[in-house]
């Protein structure tokens, strides 16, 4: 396989002997650190670095790695505070570095790559792998995952396809231990492998096989797929405008009052005593409508019957669907409180005759 | 009919990578539209507003000019929130591996097409009504 418009400028640079910063512009885009030609480090949002691997796995305890960072991180002795703490054994911390690098460059590679401009600027990363590791290896190695992956029978795109659990996936079968229970649990229709290898601080690489695999068994599905990355022609505010003309004009009678209820503001009010637990009103958790939930989401949906939920007089406010099961209904609102500034302000009426306290 | 401002929220998340959650709310806190997962909208929504209006105040008084996001980051990821016009706010929930550098270019754009959404919207059309057009349509 031939190398992309990256692989040659990295083979460039590795013949050359050129250190600095290589910044690749695309999707997912990202930044190389290079030493006489050899790479040290990749930053991209593709995949998740040392970092977020020894965190999120909990590999390193934050606790421990605040203390490494605090006493090492300003003059770039990271890897080896980290050894020196016993967080880490150094052929761990090296193979781990090795392993995050070839699945950072397989994000890039896979990806598009616009551009790469070389800066010859120090690089700065916080763990770079010591001593550097040849382009032309992980440039194969990116490239044998590439054809792994493409020759899948199901294939997954990594960076693009949501994967959600199915109904009854979770079997004996399925236990805790072999990986599968987790990635179930993280499978909510939102999230590509790139976004579960970032919360269970994995390669992008092996979570996208275990979620091929998991597909194949009848355990996920792909629920969505990110749009392309460019911004869509519209709706710019211009359009948006229009747009929300036309969601006026199908509005019905929210469209008939037209004139000042139309340039009234839309947004929800707090009002005062309605803050806090059970208090009456204007809380609305869109969140858990269906229209906050991703086509193959496994979130519950509310199964409150619409007959049974009040309504709220406030436009824009309390949805009728999102009032908890108990929690006051506008009508029967309990008296307002009387504030403390108006029990303290000399003549208030509840200064001047507190058994006259009224709604 | 997907809803413009819940459709503008995810072409924000599609277009950024690391974005997990979105929400709109008001300066008030209450929610207007919520795209997220596992973080509870209306506490998102009211911790966002209490951090934009100490964030704002906070650039005023250090005089470092106008604010341009609120950003929490934390060792898992990022809450940023932005300033919707002056009634409303926008929250962005992304993890470690935020393209920070995309998210400001994007959502300064999402930003002003929601302002422009927010400014002619119907009152009485809420989020779950539009969520029940969209499950219905």
């Amino acid at each position: 396989m031939p190398p992309g418009p990256l692989g040659q400028v990295l083979l460039d640079c590795a013949a050359k002997g050129t250190s600095g910063l290589l910044r690749v512009t695309g999707e997912p885009g990202g930044v190389i650190d290079l030493a006489d030609g050899g790479i040290t480090a990749i930053s991209t949002p593709g995949a998740p670095d040392p970092e977020a691997i020894l965190l999120r796995s909990g590999r390193v305890q934050e606790a421990g790695w605040s203390a490494a960072f605090a006493a090492a991180a300003s003059d770039g002795r990271m890897g080896s505070e980290l050894v020196r703490r016993e967080l880490i054994g150094a052929g761990e911390l090296e193979a781990l570095l090795r392993l995050a690098l070839a699945d950072a460059l397989f994000a890039l590679a896979a990806g598009q790559v616009d551009d790469c401009q070389l800066e010859q600027s120090a690089a700065d990363s916080l763990l770079p792998l010591q001593p550097a590791a040849e382009p032309g290896w992980l440039l194969a190695e990116a490239a044998r995952r590439i054809q792994v992956l493409a020759a899948l029978p199901n294939p997954i795109a990594h960076d693009r396809d949501r994967v959600a659990s199915v109904q009854g996936a979770w079997t004996p079968r399925v236990g805790p231990g072999d990986g599968r229970a987790e990635i179930l649990a993280l499978a909510n229709g939102r999230r590509s492998a790139r976004d579960i290898a970032f919360v269970l601080g994995r390669g992008v690489y092996a979570v996208t096989l275990q979620l091929a695999r998991m597909c194949d068994g009848g355990l996920l599905v792909i629920g969505s797929s990110r749009a392309a990355a460019a911004r869509p022609p519209g709706p710019d505010p211009a359009s948006a405008r229009a747009s929300a003309d036309d969601a006026a004009s199908r509005g019905g009678d929210d469209a008939s009052r037209g004139g000042d209820d139309a340039a009234r503001p839309p947004l929800p009010r707090r009002r005062r005593g309605s803050t806090g637990q059970g208090q009456g009103g204007s809380r609305s958790p869109a969140a858990r409508s269906p229209a906050a939930t991703e086509p193959g989401s496994t979130q519950p949906r509310s199964t409150q019957p619409r007959s049974a939920q009040p309504r709220s007089a406030q436009p824009g406010s309390a949805q009728p669907g999102s009032r908890q099961p108990g929690s006051r209904q506008p009508a029967q609102r309990q008296p307002e409180k009387i504030s403390v500034l108006r029990i303290l302000r000399p003549g208030s009426a509840a200064n001047r005759d507190p058994g006259k306290q009224t709604p | 009919m997907e809803d413009a401002l819940l459709a503008e929220m995810r072409a924000l998340r599609d277009r950024v990578i690391g974005i997990t959650d979105t929400a709109l709310a008001s300066r008030d806190g209450l929610i207007i539209r919520a795209d997220t997962a596992d973080i509870h909208p209306d506490t998102l929504a009211a911790l966002a507003a209490a951090s934009l209006g100490l964030a704002q105040r906070m650039a005023v008084e250090v005089g470092k000019g106008t604010l341009r996001a609120a950003v929490t980051r934390s060792s898992g990821g990022y809450v940023a929130v932005y300033a919707v016009g002056s009634g409303a706010l926008l929250v962005v929930v992304a993890d470690v591996g935020l393209d920070s550098v995309r998210l400001d270019r994007e959502a300064r754009a999402t930003v002003e097409s929601l302002e422009a959404l927010l400014a002619r919207k119907p009152s009485g059309r809420t989020g779950t009504q539009a969520g029940r057009q969209a499950a219905a349509g």
